[in-house]
């Protein structure tokens, strides 16, 4: 089996995951921060094995893949960039908004345990704002 | 002495991390009284806790012997101040204290090197200009968030370290009539530090008695996790060698950062060439 054809398998492969992923995404109302990182990897990895692709690939020897690519980057961004992508920014935003409104106006005397556990919020709140920094970077990237 | 101070917080530091299974955010420890491996005044111990007692970032604190020293442990949260401190566009790195007994280290190699004023610029809570002022140097703390400079406020009652909220970039230093000041500039050089250093210093240069009396200390790291500068100091080559500025020594510190981290932080002490 020659390289470009363990590409094509492996293209295949890949695209169907990503066709799951985004099925995924689309069906849950709130995904977790781990569901959106792995999105985001899935589309990545797929976008750069399409460009890898369409530099090797010829409409006469390979038109069934190229079939593939196009129909892939429709659900990239289509799917993905106008419907999905949106959706998560807003949701982020929204939630580190909300979380944060929360955090400042929890002030007062507090015990040592109400204090640790209003921690894990603020440790949430960190990870939500690098996920939100992590998309807002594949959205400059779109421009 | 200095040294071996610094090697032996250190060593106390790693057996205390070994020991720690508090969930608190930031902790740290300070001996309880003099020592072998801690030959301090006792009135220093004495207002280096009181600053640990009075501080609100610590809501807990206990007695743990380490390595033989019997020492207090503070539990603090400094989340609250993270949260605040992210909605400045000029800050250059959010509130991340080294350890009180880091600060006092830090002070007392100012002091045995012959510098009479201490300027703690992104100063936190300003502990290092606190430990100034118990080491008998003027200190002045510049801090731009103001919520930290409130908390200052409520801790310069003990010794008034002169904190001042203000951009340290637009600081006017020739109001202070300094001599012989040593800047200690807050913030890792890839956290926004070079930066900070950077506007201090041109400040500075516009002085040449200032310039040549004046040290400088920066917060490095080793960590894998920050790029490298070429010419190394832990991030701070490039910066020292660019600016006609001479190495004097690196210490190597436990701070809340590296609390969990292998390398300690290390304070990279310069002064003019």
């Amino acid at each position: 089996m020659s390289t470009i054809d363990e590409i094509c398998d492996m293209f295949d492969t890949e695209s169907q995951k990503l066709e799951n992923t985004i099925t995924s995404a689309e069906s849950k109302s709130d995904l977790s921060l781990s569901e959106i990182i792995d999105t985001y990897y899935q589309v990545m990895n797929v976008s750069s094995m399409i460009s890898m692709l369409q530099e090797h690939c010829n409409a006469e020897n390979n038109s069934k893949l190229l079939e593939k690519i196009c129909e892939t980057e429709k659900i990239i961004s289509n799917k993905f960039n106008l419907e999905i992508h949106p959706k998560i920014l807003l949701y982020l935003v929204t939630s580190i908004q909300h979380v944060t409104k929360s955090l400042q106006s929890n002030s007062g005397n507090k015990s040592k345990e109400e204090i640790e556990n209003e921690s894990n919020l603020y440790d949430d709140l960190r990870k939500k704002m690098s996920t939100k920094e992590f998309v807002e970077q594949y959205a400059a990237g779109l421009k | 002495m200095i040294e071996q101070l610094a090697k032996n917080l250190v060593s106390i530091k790693k057996e205390f991390v070994k020991k720690y299974d508090g969930q608190s955010q930031i902790q740290e420890i300070i001996p309880i009284s003099k020592s072998d491996m801690f030959p301090i005044e006792e009135t220093h111990f004495e207002l280096l806790h009181q600053f640990g007692k009075n501080n609100p970032i610590y809501y807990n604190s206990y007695e743990q012997k380490i390595l033989d020293v019997p020492c207090i442990v503070y539990e603090g949260d400094i989340n609250k101040y993270w949260l605040n401190s992210i909605q400045y566009d000029s800050s250059h790195a959010p509130f991340s204290p080294t350890w009180i007994m880091s600060a006092y280290i830090s002070a007392l190699f100012a002091k045995e090197h012959g510098y009479s004023q201490i300027i703690d610029i992104g100063s936190g809570d300003g502990r290092i200009a606190y430990c100034g002022k118990i080491l008998g140097m003027e200190s002045y703390s510049i801090e731009l968030d103001e919520m930290l400079v409130d908390l200052q406020k409520l801790l310069i009652t003990t010794l008034d370290f002169n904190p001042y909220c203000f951009d340290a970039i637009q600081f006017d230093y020739s109001s202070l009539n300094l001599t012989r000041p040593l800047f200690f500039i807050g913030g890792l050089a890839q956290m926004g530090g070079l930066e900070l250093a950077m506007g201090v210093l041109k400040k500075i240069t516009s002085d040449s008695n200032l310039w040549n009396n004046a040290g400088w200390a920066f917060v490095g790291t080793l960590s894998q996790k920050y790029p490298s500068d070429p010419k190394n100091e832990a991030g701070w080559g490039s910066f020292i060698e660019n600016n006609n500025l001479q190495l004097i020594q690196n210490l190597s510190l436990p701070t809340a950062w590296s609390f969990n981290e292998f390398d300690e932080t290390q304070y990279v002490f310069a002064k003019s060439l």
